[in-house]
Order: structure tokens, then C-alpha cells, then sequence
């Protein structure tokens, strides 16, 4: 201070003290200038709310599907999109490691060189049947459980949780939603069914060191039993997301499906066993898709009561009826609520 | 209420317009969900009002392009919606009222995933969801997974899935439902911000007038599918003009006295509101005072509300609905009276 003066009890209180510490210890006479001080607090507010305009470009429908087809199937992978859950790609997996079992046998009768072994699981015409078609353990255990994990929820989720709304109030129409989910639950069913089947393909011709004549001879029972594979999972596709469609959970359709494959199936065993007439296979998707396959494939046929263009028709019937079903529940689907 | 306005109250709007419709007409066989419905609605932001059953949704999918009208046409953004809905879906941006978001991903890719659906690449898509989602709030909660949100920030993704494109226009139904007040006024406070700082459109459909007239400078009022209002807020409230008394004493003699002289009178206990529709209101209501006996302690024109006008507009329809006082109160004790017996009052 420039006029310091001791600082005792007594002395008056005048906030002179203050003045100074706030002001500086000048005595007034100081040069006549304006001093800035910088303001740093504003609002008191940390957050600064402001709108970011954006000049891109959207591009066009194809886009559009592929993020969807996309979503649904890095979901399967991967976290950020859609959120399959842990039992169905767990039991995914298991059901892929298990299909690829009559490939990983393939290579063992290579390396044992065992006839007796290849005989049993290399590649021949009932082989390449079972690996799509066999009722047990691929029909059982593997494929219509694959099938009712994905489909349970990939309609009904969107009705349970008001995301049909994000879709339908984007330039996404009806058809491509449609469209691009029966396609996604297509491919990832793909992956588990004809994905091994193609491995276990190429396993012998690998292992065993097979030409050009063996592929070219045996390539049209290849492409049958990829055929099968096919109609197969369209099947269960059409009656699964049929199902969806018509339900707000994921529990009623899947065991919808596990209810139509066997419960069809035991049904037709029974009436067949009992009165010896095999008609009602006719409403039973897998004996359908079975006895089409053996037909295609050329396998001895299971069901020869009828010809085989009766299940052909009965499928055809079934996934009619499955897709108009999920056609109509989707094009009923809310925008506005749900 | 004596007084009858136009069941249809048109004010003139500039003609920078977002949303044009013409005899627009919606029914389902027999039922007339819209009809023939006749909007303009302005730049800047508009409150689509009406109660349950009005048209509101079948209006807003009809204008998505979602559903054909039967007859009339309509524009939006300059785009038909009989034809180009899927251009109009490109240049809006849709809030649903429900919940509209999986539980089970993340605000951030789920935000970026509802970019992809309008067809943005999902590396802009993603740089984008960042933008809004620091825009509306939840910036710093972005990797949490929507299941464990709360209603506000449940609303609030809602709102950048809808923004994410920078849309021209921007459809919320409901925006402020369900949500508590600090996180209402966010709510508020950030459509603003997107009506003045963006300068973008709102078209905000919502039951809390209070929210509307904070965002919106124009409405739209529907009812049974007609159009029963359209324009500024401002003027639309010029026809419910009202000189508001407070009376100490006599008040039933005075309400009596003022209906006899042909003035019209909404009475909340000592608290009343006369129609000011002539030049000698003022002097009326002071001589009925004066014949009465009656103390008028406040004399102040009254500014209406919207929900007023809601209100006001339905009466003139026949339409009874209830305010949000009489929903918040008993109806006796809305009627209560709290001057002395002795002076009129119910004593209470």
C-alpha cells in the first residue's frame, strides 16, 4: 500500500482494506484508463446447445435396403447393430460347428484313408441329402431351431417396440422392409445350412484330391441338394416371419414354428402308422420339403404313396399363404402408434 | 358462452408455405377420417391441435405420404404427397409420439442406424449421430443402451434419429409427453433453438397447450376431421378478447346484473371474465358494479391462453371439453367463491 498503515484491532473498519485488494493500492491519482476485464462466466452453463446444419447427399433406395440387410446381419457379429441375443448366436454357432461335422469326418477318413469311413459321411447322393434333409440330428436339432431363434423377433420386436415406425416414416417402403428382413433370416440360415454344405463340398474334393470329371459328374446332385437347402430355408422363413408378423413378442414365434414343423410331422407319423395312409404329410413343411429334396436329388423316395409333385404343390401352397399373411400384418403396421 | 364464431376460423398466412392441402379427404368406408380440409401452413413452427379422434394421425400419414387420400390434394415441402412420398420421408424428419427406439442398442448406433434408413452413408451417418445427440442434450450418455434410459432421454434420441439429415421439416407428435419439468423445458427450449437458430420447420402435434404456445406461432385445430382454426396465434386470440374483474362482494348480483345488460360472463369464483366484443364494455360492467353494490377491486384486459382458445373454439363447435383447471380441481371447488358470505361470497 502506499499510505501503509498498521493494522491493529482498534483501527476504524472503512473497507479500505478490501478496496484495495479489489481495486489495487492506489491512492486515486492514477492515469485516467479503462480497464477490461475478461468475462469467463457466461451463463453459468457448461453445455452449449447450438444446431449443426448438414448439406449431404442421401443416396438412393438400394442404399437404403443394404443398411437394413446390413444391420440385421452384422448384428449377428457384432456390437451397433441389430441386438441378436446371446442364446441365438451362441446356439448359431454351435449349430455351424455341428453342421460341419460330416466335413470334419471327410478329412479324417482322407488322413486315416479309410474306405469304410468315407463310405459313411464323404460325399455321395443320401450324403448330400442329410446334410440338408436328414431328419436327425440336422431337422431335429439344428435347422428349426436356427430358424425359430431368428425369426422370433425380427417382426414382432419392431411391433413391441414402436420401430416400424422408424422405418415406415423413412423413405423405406413396405416391400423393401419386407424384403430385406426374409432376405437377412434367408442369409444368416444360409450360413448354418448350405455355407457348411459348400465347405463339406469342397472338404472332399480337397481331401481326396478330386478332378475336374468327379466335380462335373457329381455337380448336379451339388446343385440339387443346394436346391433343397433352398426351399428349406425359405420355408421356415416364409412360415416364421408369417408368424412374426402376427405377434408383438419373440417366444410365440418361434415356438409357433417348432409347433408347425413338428408337430405337422408327429402327426403324420402317427396317422401313418396307424392306418397306414400317408396323406397328412401333405401338411407337414419338413416331410414336404423332404420328399421334394429326394425327388430332386434322386435319393430312394420315403414317402411313395404319392408323387412328389403333391409336397411341391403343398409347399408352394404353404409359403403363398405364409407370405400373404406377413404381406398383410405389414402393410397394417402403424406409423403413428403401434 | 352467447357468443358464436365461424366453426372454421381462417387467418391469413404468408406464403412462404411447408404443408398445402386442398379439399384433402380421408375415409374409411363410411367413416371421414379427414374431410375436405383445406391447410396452409407457414415456415417456422405450427402446433397441429385436436382432440383423440380429431384426424391428427390420419393427417400426419397422410402428408408422410403413408396413405392415399380419397379425393383432394396436397403438398408438402413442395413435393405431392399422392405421388412423392418417398421424397417427402427423405425431407422430413418424423417424431413418433410412442417409443420408438430398440432397448437393446446404444443411443449412438441407433441414432446412426435411423441416418442409413434416409440413405446416408454410415461413416457420415455416424458423425452425424454425434451432432445430434450432443445437440439434444444426451451427448455425454450416447454409448449407454437406450433400455436404461429415462422417458427424457428416451424423447430426446427420438429427436435426433429425427434431425440427424438436417431435415427441412420437422413432424413431433408429442414431444413433451410424459417428461418432468426441467427436461420439458430442454424440450422446448430445443425446438426452439431449431426454429430460430436452424431456421427450421415444426410441425409439433401435442395436448399441452402451455408446450405449443411456447414453440409455435401458428396452429392448426382440428376436429372430426374439419379444419376448426388455422393461423397465427396471435390473432387467432384476438377473437377471445376478454376484460377480467375481480370482485369483492355481490358477485352473483353483478354476474346477473352484466348478463341482463347482454354482456356474456365466465365466472370462476370471484373472478370474472366478460366477452369485450363492443366499445362500451368497460362502462357497462362499471354501471352493473355500481346498481349492484358490487366492489370490482382488479379491472385488466384479460390475455388469453391458448388452451382458452382451444376452449373457446370448441364451445363454438357444441363440443364440451375439459379445461385443465377443472381436471386439476373439483368442480365445487372450482366453483368456490372466497368472499364473505356476507358479501356475496360463499364464505369460504
Amino acid at each position: 500500500m502506499s499510505d501503509s498503515k498498521e493494522l491493529t484491532p482498534e483501527a476504524p473498519v472503512t473497507g479500505k482494506a478490501r478496496m484495495d485488494v479489489a481495486w489495487g493500492a492506489n491512492t486515486g491519482d492514477e492515469t485516467n484508463a479503462s480497464t477490461n476485464v475478461a468475462s469467463t462466466a457466461q451463463s453459468g452453463e457448461i453445455f452449449e446447445q447450438e444446431y449443426t446444419q448438414w448439406n449431404g447427399i442421401l443416396n438412393p433406395r438400394w442404399m437404403r435396403n443394404w443398411a437394413i440387410l446390413r444391420h440385421h446381419l452384422l448384428g449377428i457379429f457384432k456390437k451397433g447393430h441389430r441386438p441378436w441375443s446371446m442364446p441365438t448366436r451362441i446356439f448359431i454357432l454351435i449349430a455351424f460347428l455341428a453342421s460341419l461335422g460330416d466335413a470334419a469326418m471327410t478329412l479324417l477318413a482322407s488322413l486315416i484313408g479309410s474306405a469304410e469311413v468315407h463310405a459313411w459321411f464323404g460325399v455321395n447322393r443320401d450324403n448330400l441329402y442329410a446334410h440338408v434333409l436328414g431328419f436327425f440330428p440336422r431337422n431335429v436339432l439344428w435347422y428349426p431351431i436356427v430358424a425359430a431363434l431368428l425369426v422370433g423377433g425380427v417382426i414382432s420386436e419392431d411391433r413391441h417396440h414402436g420401430t416400424s415406425a422408424l422405418y415406415f416414416s423413412r423413405p423405406v417402403s413396405r416391400f423393401d422392409y419386407i424384403g430385406m428382413k426374409y432376405l437377412s433370416v434367408v442369409l444368416i440360415q444360409s450360413f448354418v445350412v448350405l455355407l457348411t454344405y459348400l465347405i463339406y463340398f469342397l472338404a472332399e474334393i480337397l481331401a481326396f484330391g478330386r478332378g475336374w470329371s468327379w466335380m462335373i459328374d457329381v455337380f448336379p446332385m451339388f446343385l440339387a441338394g443346394l436346391i433343397a437347402g433352398m426351399i428349406l430355408i425359405v420355408t421356415y422363413t416364409s412360415l416364421g416371419l408369417s408368424l412374426s408378423s402376427v405377434s408383438r413378442g419373440r417366444f410365440f414365434p418361434g415356438i409357433g414354428l417348432l409347433a408347425i414343423v413338428f408337430g405337422t410331422k408327429t402327426l403324420a407319423s402317427i396317422v401313418k402308422n396307424l392306418f397306414e395312409r400317408e396323406i397328412l404329410y401333405l401338411l407337414s413343411p419338413y416331410d414336404c420339403v423332404a420328399h421334394v429334396g429326394q425327388a430332386i436329388i434322386g435319393t430312394q423316395p420315403t414317402y411313395d404313396q404319392y408323387p412328389w409333385t403333391y409336397s411341391l404343390v403343398s409347399l408352394v401352397a404353404m409359403n403363398a399363404a405364409a407370405l400373404y399373411i406377413l404381406a398383410t400384418r405389414v402393410s397394417s403396421m402403424e406409423v403413428t402408434r403401434e | 358462452m352467447g357468443r358464436r364464431i365461424s366453426p372454421v376460423l381462417v387467418v391469413p398466412m404468408e406464403n412462404d408455405l411447408i404443408i398445402q392441402t386442398k379439399a384433402l379427404t380421408k375415409s374409411y368406408g363410411p367413416h371421414m377420417a379427414l374431410e375436405d380440409l383445406n391447410l396452409s401452413i407457414p415456415r417456422g413452427a405450427t402446433g397441429l391441435l385436436g382432440q383423440n379422434g380429431a384426424g391428427k394421425s390420419t393427417f400426419l400419414k397422410t402428408i408422410l405420404g403413408l396413405i392415399q387420400a380419397t379425393s383432394g390434394e396436397g403438398t408438402v415441402l413442395g413435393y405431392d404427397i399422392k405421388t412423392q412420398g418417398v421424397e417427402i420421408r427423405q425431407r422430413i424428419g418424423y417424431m413418433p409420439e410412442y417409443d420408438a427406439l430398440n432397448p437393446g442398442m446404444d443411443a449412438i448406433h441407433q441414432v446412426r442406424y435411423s441416418g442409413e434408413l434416409l440413405g446416408m452413408n454410415p461413416v457420415v451417418a455416424m458423425s452425424r449421430a454425434h451432432e445430434a445427440l450432443q445437440f439434444v442434450g444426451i451427448g455425454e450418455q450416447r454409448y449407454r443402451d437406450i433400455g436404461s434410459f429415462s422417458t427424457g432421454m428416451k424423447q430426446a434420441t427420438k429427436l435426433a434419429c429425427a434431425i440427424i439429415h438436417d431435415p427441412a421439416l420437422v413432424i413431433a407428435d408429442e414431444p413433451s409427453n410424459g417428461l418432468d419439468m426441467k427436461t420439458r423445458e430442454f424440450m422446448i427450449s430445443t425446438l426452439n433453438t431449431m426454429v430460430n437458430d436452424g431456421q427450421r420447420s415444426v410441425l409439433m402435434a401435442s395436448h399441452l397447450m402451455d408446450d405449443v404456445e411456447r414453440v409455435c406461432e401458428n396452429i392448426v385445430l382440428l376436429h372430426k376431421g374439419r379444419l376448426a382454426a388455422q393461423g397465427k396465434i396471435e390473432d387467432l386470440k384476438a377473437i377471445d378478447r376478454e376484460i377480467e374483474i375481480h370482485v369483492w362482494g355481490g358477485a352473483t348480483p353483478l354476474e346477473q346484473r352484466m348478463k341482463d345488460s347482454g354482456l356474456t360472463v365466465r365466472r370462476e369464483g370471484r373472478v370474472m371474465r366478460i366477452a369485450h366484443t363492443q366499445e362500451d364494455t368497460t362502462r357497462l360492467i362499471l354501471q352493473a358494479a355500481s346498481e349492484v353494490g358490487a366492489q370490482i377491486r382488479q379491472m385488466h384486459e384479460y390475455e388469453a391462453s391458448l388452451e382458452d382458445l382451444f376452449l373457446t373454439i370448441m364451445d363454438n363447435l357444441g363440443y364440451t371439453v375439459k379445461s385443465s383447471e377443472d381436471l386439476l380441481r373439483g368442480k365445487s371447488e372450482a366453483r368456490r367463491v372466497d368472499a364473505p358470505e356476507s358479501l356475496g361470497g360463499s364464505g369460504a
